[in-house]
């Protein structure tokens, strides 16, 4: 779909919130707190695949809301959204996707964001039913912006160094009707799931947010034994990437890896697996891969696409 | 097979869980369990006769009869943390109401362990007058509420931790087959 940006905010000088609406006027798709959306994101080489968190009222079909940081040295996307979108220009974007939705049988959210990670516990926010608490953990210019989206309520809590959250205290003292969901950067996430396993978390009781979490890395080559393609895979871009930039169209959704929706049979080659799918034995017989997020150890990997 | 018929597996300790509480409707627990752990905790139902003593409150609770455990559960969940595993050993309809209070307090099944033990009891519902009659061992028994001879079915509600009890001579009344025991 095309959606045209109306609104452009700066939050801080580093973060924009960005009003996206239909291009030509009509409602648009109804989006549960949790999702994201899939913009393409024009570059100098290449079309970008960037996936934002919606922090507008999943009730709002008029307009999308994201929050876009402006990261420097990103795969690009941020950088165009913050120095050349305009109000008035239309982006191409894919319909919105849940891999985050809100728990509904819990009885408290206890919600933990890191950075950018905030962005779904905003959506979070407008519609939660049940008592929650927040923690969240970032840079004091970034705690600035946030605050004035957040309720300034004894249950939301800024933190602007790491130290003051402790972690262990606040998992092991939950009653058992809590949910955790978390969102933030892969070694954010890391730490709060770990934690929350060593505390005997069981894993019905943890949400994680994952998308958008390729970063790149070194080049690599693919060949596409079906489709008799040869492809470059860049260092800043994913091999799903790669593989879209090459024509192909592959079945993807949270180009996080962690859906499983892009597994792709491997046939020669050893992956470097980045994804959170598939388990220690799949992984093992280095047979598969994700390629939103997994990249090559070997110069070159075969696959049956 | 019933499909509503649940499936039980032997006990076994979780151990991703932080702390562990077995249940049991039974005087002597069926499993052995190691109490000097100080993060296991056995409550069981004991008949408390002069001369035995009642053992002190801690890792180890008995209590008179059920309805006191359940009460006592549902004021312990209430203020326990995520991390618990809960364990209950014992009778069908034992195990399913204790899975019911854990259910309301907020453990998912994920973190509740059910061990069926000791002699088929089952608990029957009357589906005519909605009694609940308690402990049936055969599988004919005779509803209280409304006087129907039941069979006692395999198909069993959660919800009601109780088997289905369905009039047994509703085509010739009073042709009333033999009971056997409960076989399961
Ligand atoms: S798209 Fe979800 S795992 Fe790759």
């Amino acid at each position: 779909m095309k959606l045209k940006i109306t609104d452009i905010i700066a939050l801080s000088p580093s973060i924009r919130q960005f009003t996206l609406a239909d291009a030509a006027g009509a409602l648009l798709p109804t989006a549960s707190a949790g999702a994201h959306i899939l913009l393409r994101i024009p570059g100098p080489e290449r079309v970008w695949r960037n996936a934002y968190s919606l922090v507008s009222s999943p009730e709002d079909r008029h307009a999308y809301k994201i929050i876009v940081r402006r990261v420097e040295h990103s795969r690009g996307g941020s950088v165009w959204l913050h120095d050349h979108a305009a109000i008035g220009e239309v982006v191409e974007a894919e319909t919105p996707q849940n891999l985050f939705p809100i728990p509904r049988t819990a009885q408290k959210h206890l919600l933990l964001s890191a950075g950018i990670g905030i962005t779904p516990m905003l959506a979070y926010l407008q519609v939660l039913r049940k008592p929650f608490e927040l923690h969240h953990c970032g840079k004091l210019e970034d705690a600035e912006a946030f605050a004035r989206l957040l309720p300034a309520t004894p249950n939301v809590v800024l933190h602007t160094s790491r130290n003051t959250l402790d972690l262990e205290q606040l998992l092991a003292h939950q009653r058992l009707g809590t949910h955790l969901s978390v969102c933030g950067p892969e070694s954010f996430m890391d730490v709060v799931l770990q934690t929350a396993q060593n505390l005997g978390w069981p894993g019905a009781k943890v949400h994680k947010e994952s998308f958008g979490g390729a970063t790149g890395g070194a080049p690599f080559v693919a060949r596409l034994r079906r489709s008799n393609l040869t492809i470059n895979v860049g260092s800043d871009q994913s091999l799903l990437e790669a593989i879209e930039d090459a024509g192909l169209a592959p079945p993807s959704l949270c180009r996080g890896g962690a859906c499983g929706v892009c597994e792709t049979a491997l046939l020669e080659g050893i992956p470097d697996h980045h994804d959170h799918y598939l388990s220690e034995t799949q992984r093992a017989c280095n047979n598969t891969i994700m390629p939103c997020v997994s990249r090559a150890k070997t110069p070159e990997l075969v696959l049956d696409i | 097979m019933n499909k509503s018929r649940p499936l039980y597996k032997p006990f076994a300790l979780d151990l991703t869980g932080r702390e562990h509480l077995v249940v049991t409707d039974q005087s002597e627990p069926p499993v052995t369990l190691d109490l000097t752990l100080s993060n296991i905790s056995l409550w069981n139902v004991r008949t408390i006769a002069p001369g035995i003593q009642a053992p002190p409150a801690g890792r180890h609770r008995a209590f008179r009869a059920v309805p006191e455990m359940h009460a006592f559960l549902t004021h312990h969940l209430a203020r326990a943390s995520v991390g618990l595993r809960l364990y209950a050993l014992g009778s069908e309809p034992f195990i399913w109401d204790t899975y019911n209070i854990g259910s309301a307090a907020g453990l998912t099944s994920a973190e509740m362990f059910l061990t069926q033990s000791g002699p088929p009891r089952r608990r029957v519902y009357c589906c005519h007058c909605k009694t609940m009659i308690g402990d049936v061992t055969q599988t004919i028994a005779l509803c209280p509420g409304c006087g129907s001879s039941l069979q006692v079915r395999d198909h069993f509600s959660r919800r009601l931790a109780a088997f289905m009890g369905v009039k047994v001579d509703a085509e010739i009344p009073g042709d009333i087959p033999l009971p056997e025991l409960l076989a399961s």
